[in-house]
């Protein structure tokens, strides 16, 4: 055994175990990517750096072994310095989305590439989930939304970009989606307002299991939504549809109340858990319930909180909205922050321009080439098979691993910025898809090598290999061959293994 | 070619050339040797065959820049780029040579299939820069304006028949005395093997019967090709810098004819010789070596040699000079009279360091081998010299390898093992093949082999050729190399003294280290220790090259200054221009300006200077050199040669790379001054290995002494006028209209107007420089 310090804690562990496990063991944790145990190929990402106290040497602890009498910082401002330069610098060589620029540019974040895929495969029961986790109103948004996730679509370099807002119009249009029943917690919220706020807060909180009374002041439900919108535009029988599932869901509605100060005290206070004010752009005046300036109610931007507690404010009564998609995605943030349900910390998101026009096609090899149909009426919308062949026509930009890649979560973790490199040309992104089920895109990988150390160890077919060397090295199949030849035996433990998403599944 | 045929040549391979198992290197070697690339029929049989995997065999192919897997044109010409050729304009040669041959940017070879053109790390032939390799033939001094009278020399010595001179019968009454002539690689390329053969022809045409020996470096670059004559009870008489064509005289001038009409004419020119004394030949130097005021002295002078004793005195494959100027008496002293233990003790207190850039304790490093235990040990000769610049260790090979030879032998018995590699790079042909001859001869008269000198030692020595990876230098790298992977260092613990070849322990030594070995046994530890510093001891061999005016090999103690060696033995800058900085360790080494010129070398004091002893190279810069040109010269040179393992060797040498060639082309702001020197600090200090950890040297130490230059660029101006990016070429009213600018330009920005002052179209100027290399009136300016 041998006896070491690993942040001023005393341990011992056996010969040969190197400094990484030995932290590990210790519980202290260690960020690394290359490193397998049993393989051969690290240290590579040298995220996994540690630092000798005694003469401040910094090494990857991956690769070090144990010594009598070491003395080990697993990690101070330094070494995080360092492993946010390796993961800086490796980004600087590191191509890709990891969300499409349409989900990106979705004020809700719906993931849009997933939803297409759904659909391409005929599966709208499984799109619509996709679709409602982020959006309380699909349906209605399918006629309303002015879809700036279209604007940012890559597909508009090659025609017109994917008709995603119809796309998920249709989920709608073609599922049976019944919501799952959720226990009631017992808490009570009032919303006053059903517009689009409204009207998606009460579906959230009535899923998260708070029990909502809606509060309308006029004669019938949505607000907006009824009143300002031509049935050219959305039919009152789409707006009824989607009401009527959030009545299904437990919400009751009062119409023609009118929110005024003695409604608030009689009806409201200390009844309620809690208040949300969404009555959406209103001559109202709110000044005797909480502060309010010139674009209406005050609110705190991390909490939707006004001035008075347990009341909060969403929607245009705030700041006026120019999408209700952006009225939707606050909806959802609010419900959230109700139930106490921790929103991710903003996850890092590898990005990039324009395609290159040598890209185009590497990106059309999951995809078709026709163009989008311009013949679908506004109010009609897809057939079935219409939506199908649309949704096929989606790039799919994002990253099959945008959840499973341990480049992303650790540049979240050390607050990496993608461009502190951005110095020369990039690369251009290649897929390649000659296997049944994997895809490489080798503008992700890393060069860690342990996809071409398990092939080799594991003697799969013909394996992967190293081609070249320095900057320029890159991992290939041998001789130009098919990756279907090269991975049979090892092509999922390389998937699960690869620590970026250069190796995929490709469903 | 048959694909049957390849295979079955494969085959023979297979059998012939891979003794070792998993030694892939040698065996891709040979069949590329038999092809002049690697065909991927003859790869997927050597898999069939021997089961060593695809990514074995491709990841080797690939890292190596020796191996190519497409055929090349029937002849290779190789454009050294090493340092010394850098700061003489390699780059420009590089380029004519593509135009002329018109090979476009992404390919290599002409269209004809006849010249393929690839750039190499350093052909360590300095003192001649800019120098191109075609085949074998070495030539020196290529300027962008030889490229076509280079390739027509070259074509003409292909068509040559080789006539053999054969020696005549021995009838002749043999002269008493010998004549020397320096074989080195450097003076091949000045011109040597022509002045030999010619010495030959008019041995023969004189009927004169004498010893020609040829001799290893002298050492004295800048005077080849040399010819000594010596002669018993006479004065040595030393030429320098001779012709083919004189050759005839000198040999009429010492040596009697036997030709009786001759020896009349010869005594004649004898007497005409004494009278015009030094005069004769005309355009050669001839030197007394007596003389104290000649270059050659001063050259010599404040020189010690240990590694290079006797130099100029031996006949590199000479055993039996080796042996009567005292060789192998180290050895046999070691055999007879000493225990492992008291000669690394010797070792130790001579204070002896490695002279391969480190600088760890030679001693100690013996002592952890000979301590470690194992059923076998190796010890390597660490001859994969790369640094561009640098060719001492080229030099010692090739002209004492019996010396290094009974070095390493004394080491392999200190440490306990009977195993030994001398690992040299391949491009390093003929020191190959004179270790392989000595080895050889070293085998035939045991002084290698079983029972050596008759003691119970016994140690064999093998012969591996490195295939082109400046990372192999480094210790792990080169194992692995040795051991059929790609060159990749790993971290260390564990040292190779403890698990190094096939995880055995290995003591791994740089050629110069071992030069040194036989001395110390045989003169003393103290001999040795009084040579040189409190903390750096004995001599240092240095490869002075740049603008320098007498360039070549030297040795000299440690502690010797700056001053002294680009003054007194350098003989001061070319051209009278003025002295600048020295850039001495090469890619991992840094630059050291004027102002610290009394600056004292040895270990300590060149690192607290931000350089480092590295292997040696010394390149003298003048005013001309752009000081951000070298930094990003050398800079390109290792991220070209990082193996590409860990992150921040591979990514981040190669954006320091990009913001250097933003600078150097005017494009960076200067907050990038701060960017480039934080990422060189974390790059240094994040790296696994040497190579990356001293990548940024260069760089800082530029940084450190000559900021000013670095604002300059971004400021728009690059003072030297080195970067062409930033420059732009002009005539001056000086222009004589002779219109030799015109003929030369290859992009025709020059019009013809004969008589008249000449205009450059800097639309379509390329900055070749052809213009201003070839105007007989220096008119061709740069601003």
């Amino acid at each position: 055994m041998v006896e070491l310090k690993i942040n001023d804690k005393i341990i011992q562990v056996p010969a040969g175990t190197t400094i990484l496990e030995a932290a590990r063991s210790a519980g202290f944790s260690i960020p690394s990517m290359c490193y397998l145990k049993g393989q051969s190929n690290h240290p590579s990402c040298m995220i996994c750096v540690v630092k000798d106290r005694k003469n401040g040497s910094i090494f990857p602890s991956c690769a070090m072994p144990v010594n009598e009498g070491m003395d080990i910082i697993s990690e101070d401002d330094e070494i995080r310095d360092m492993r946010k330069q390796s993961l800086e610098l490796l980004l600087s060589d590191h191509v890709g989305d990891c969300e499409a620029p349409c989900q990106l540019s979705c004020p809700a974040h719906m993931d849009i590439p997933l939803m297409n895929r759904l659909i391409g495969a005929n599966k709208f029961e499984e799109a619509i989930r996709i679709v409602k986790n982020d959006i309380a109103l699909p349906f209605i948004l399918g006629y309303i939304c002015p879809a700036p996730c279209e604007n940012a679509c890559r597909r508009k370099q090659i025609n017109a970009p994917v008709s995603i807002c119809l796309l998920k119009r249709s989920t709608a249009q073609f599922s049976n989606f019944e919501e799952p029943k959720t226990k009631p917690n017992g808490k009570k919220i009032a919303i006053i307002g059903s517009g689009v706020a409204g009207l998606s807060l009460a579906y959230f909180l009535q899923l998260y299991g708070f029990s909502c009374d809606i509060f309308e002041k006029n004669k019938e439900i949505g607000g907006s939504l009824r009143y300002d919108i031509s049935e050219e535009i959305l039919p009152k029988r789409i707006l009824d549809i989607e009401i009527e599932g959030i009545k299904k869901l437990g919400a009751s509605f009062y119409c023609s109340s009118d929110f005024n100060p003695s409604f608030y005290e009689e009806k409201i206070k200390n009844r309620y858990s809690a208040l949300i004010i969404s009555t959406g752009v209103s001559t109202q005046d709110f000044s005797w319930l909480v502060e309010v300036d010139k674009n209406g109610i005050v609110i705190n931007e991390k909490n939707f909180l006004t001035s008075v507690s347990n009341i909060y404010a969403c929607g245009s009564v705030v700041k006026k909205q120019k999408m209700a998609i952006r009225t939707a995605a606050h909806a959802k943030q609010l419900a959230n922050i109700i139930a106490n349900i921790q929103t991710e910390k903003k996850q890092f998101n590898s990005r990039f321009a324009k395609l290159t026009k040598a890209e185009l096609p590497e990106y059309l090899k999951e995809s078709v080439s026709n163009n989008r149909n311009n013949s679908i009426d506004h109010l009609t919308g897809f057939s079935i098979q219409e939506a199908i062949e649309e949704a096929k026509r989606c790039l799919h930009c994002d990253c099959r691993k945008k959840d499973a890649c341990k480049l992303r979560d650790y540049s979240t973790l050390y607050s990496a910025q993608q461009n502190s490199y951005n110095i020369g040309s990039r690369k251009e992104m290649t897929k390649q898809f000659d296997h049944s089920f994997v895809v490489y895109e080798a503008e992700k990988c890393i060069r860690c090598g342990l996809c071409v150390d398990i092939a080799s160890s594991e003697k799969d077919a013909l394996g992967l290999t190293f081609i070249g060397r320095g900057f320029n090295v890159r991992v290939q199949v041998p001789f130009n061959a098919k990756l279907e030849d090269a991975l049979k035996t090892t092509a999922l433990k390389c998937i699960e293994s690869c620590p970026t998403g250069a190796l995929a599944k490709i469903i | 070619m048959k694909a049957e045929d390849i295979i079955n040549k494969t085959d023979e391979i297979i059998a012939s050339a891979s003794p070792i198992q998993g030694q892939v290197i040698p065996l891709l070697q040979a069949i590329q040797k038999e092809y002049n690339y690697l065909p991927e029929l003859a790869l997927q049989h050597v898999h069939n065959k021997t089961g060593i995997s695809y990514s074995t065999i491709l990841g080797i192919a690939t890292f190596y820049s020796q191996f190519r897997l497409h055929p090349a044109g029937k002849h290779i010409i190789k454009v050294c780029v090493g340092t010394a050729c850098h700061v003489k304009g390699a780059g420009l040669v590089f380029d004519a040579f593509k135009r002329h041959l018109k090979i476009d940017a992404h390919s290599d070879t002409d269209q004809d299939g006849l010249f393929t053109i690839e750039k190499v790390a350093c052909l360590g032939c300095c003192t001649i820069a800019p120098v191109v390799q075609i085949d074998e033939i070495t030539f020196g001094k290529v300027s962008t304006d030889k490229i076509k009278d280079t390739l027509e020399e070259f074509i003409n010595l292909q068509l040559q028949e080789t006539t053999n001179i054969k020696t005549t019968s021995t009838t002749l009454k043999k002269e008493a005395g010998e004549i020397r002539i320096g074989l080195g690689s450097c003076c091949v390329a000045s011109g040597s093997a022509e002045v030999k053969k010619e010495l030959e022809a008019s041995l023969l045409r004189n009927r004169v019967q004498v010893d020609v020996k040829q001799v290893g470096c002298v050492g004295v670059c800048n005077q080849v090709p040399m010819l000594e004559i010596h002669k018993p009870g006479k004065k040595p008489a030393f030429y320098a810098k001779i012709r083919p064509d004189e050759v005839n005289k000198i040999i009429k001038k010492h040596f009697r004819s036997s030709n009786i009409t001759q020896h009349l004419k010869n005594s004649f020119y004898d007497t005409f010789d004494r009278i015009l004394e030094r005069d004769i030949p005309i355009s050669t130097s001839f030197y007394d070596p007596n003389d104290k005021d000649t270059p050659l002295a001063a050259f010599l002078d404040g020189q010690i040699s240990i590694a290079t004793e006797n130099r100029g005195e031996m006949d590199p494959l000479d055993l039996n000079t080796y042996k009567q100027f005292g060789g192998f008496k180290s050895l046999l002293h070691c055999l007879r009279k000493m225990n492992p233990d008291q000669i690394i003790e010797e070792i130790l207190k001579s204070g002896l360091r490695g002279r391969g850039g480190a600088g760890f304790e030679t001693g100690r490093k013996w002592k952890f081998v000979s301590q470690a235990q194992a059923d076998k040990k190796y010890v390597i000769c660490n001859g994969d010299e790369g640094d561009p610049g640098a060719f001492m260790d080229r030099m010692l090979l090739e002209s004492y390898p019996f010396r290094i030879i009974e070095g390493i032998t004394i080491a392999a018995f200190a440490a306990g093992s009977n195993e030994g590699i001398f690992y040299i790079r391949a491009e390093y042909p003929l020191a190959v093949k004179r270790i392989r001859e000595a080895v050889n001869k070293c085998y035939d008269a045991g002084l290698l082999g079983n029972n050596i000198l008759n003691s119970n030692f016994s140690f064999h020595i093998s012969i591996f050729e490195g295939a082109g990876a400046f990372v192999c230098g480094e210790e792990t790298a080169l194992i692995a190399s040795i051991e059929g992977k790609r060159g990749l260092p790993r971290l260390r613990p564990p040292y190779p003294a403890q698990s190094g070849l096939y995880e055995k322990p290995t003591l791994i030594n740089n050629v110069e280290t071992l030069a040194l070995v036989p001395w110390i046994i045989s003169k003393g530890a103290d001999a040795f220790k009084n040579i040189g510093t409190q903390n750096s001891k004995g001599t240092k061999v240095f490869a002075l090259a740049g603008k320098i005016n007498r360039g070549g090999l030297i040795e000299v103690p440690m502690g010797i200054s700056i001053k002294k060696i680009v003054f007194d033995i350098g003989g001061g800058i070319q051209n009278n221009k003025k002295f600048k900085a020295i850039q001495i360790g090469g890619p991992s080494g840094g630059c050291i300006p004027a102002s610290l010129i009394d600056t004292e070398i040895d270990y300590q004091s060149l690192a607290q200077a931000g350089a480092m002893m590295g292997s040696g190279g010394l390149i003298v810069l003048d005013e001309t050199d752009c000081m951000v040109d070298i930094a990003r010269y050398f800079l390109s040179f290792t991220q070209d040669q990082s193996c590409g393992r860990c992150t921040f060797c591979r990514v981040g040498t190669t954006r320091m790379l990009e913001i250097m060639d933003n600078i150097c082309s005017g494009k960076a702001e200067m907050n990038d001054l701060q960017k480039l020197e934080d990422l060189a600090l974390i790059v240094k200090k994040g790296s696994i290995c040497g190579l990356g950890k001293t990548a940024p040297n260069p760089v800082l130490s530029t940084l450190k002494y000559f900021r000013e230059e670095y604002e300059a660029h971004i400021n728009g101006k690059c003072p030297t006028g080195k970067c062409t990016a930033m420059i732009e070429y002009f005539i001056t009213n000086d222009c004589i209209g002779c219109t030799k600018c015109v003929q030369q330009c290859p992009v025709d920005a020059i019009s013809f107007m004969p008589q008249e002052v000449h205009i450059i179209d800097s639309e379509k100027c390329i900055q070749c420089d052809a213009c201003r290399q070839i105007c007989p009136v220096d008119a061709v300016i740069t601003k």
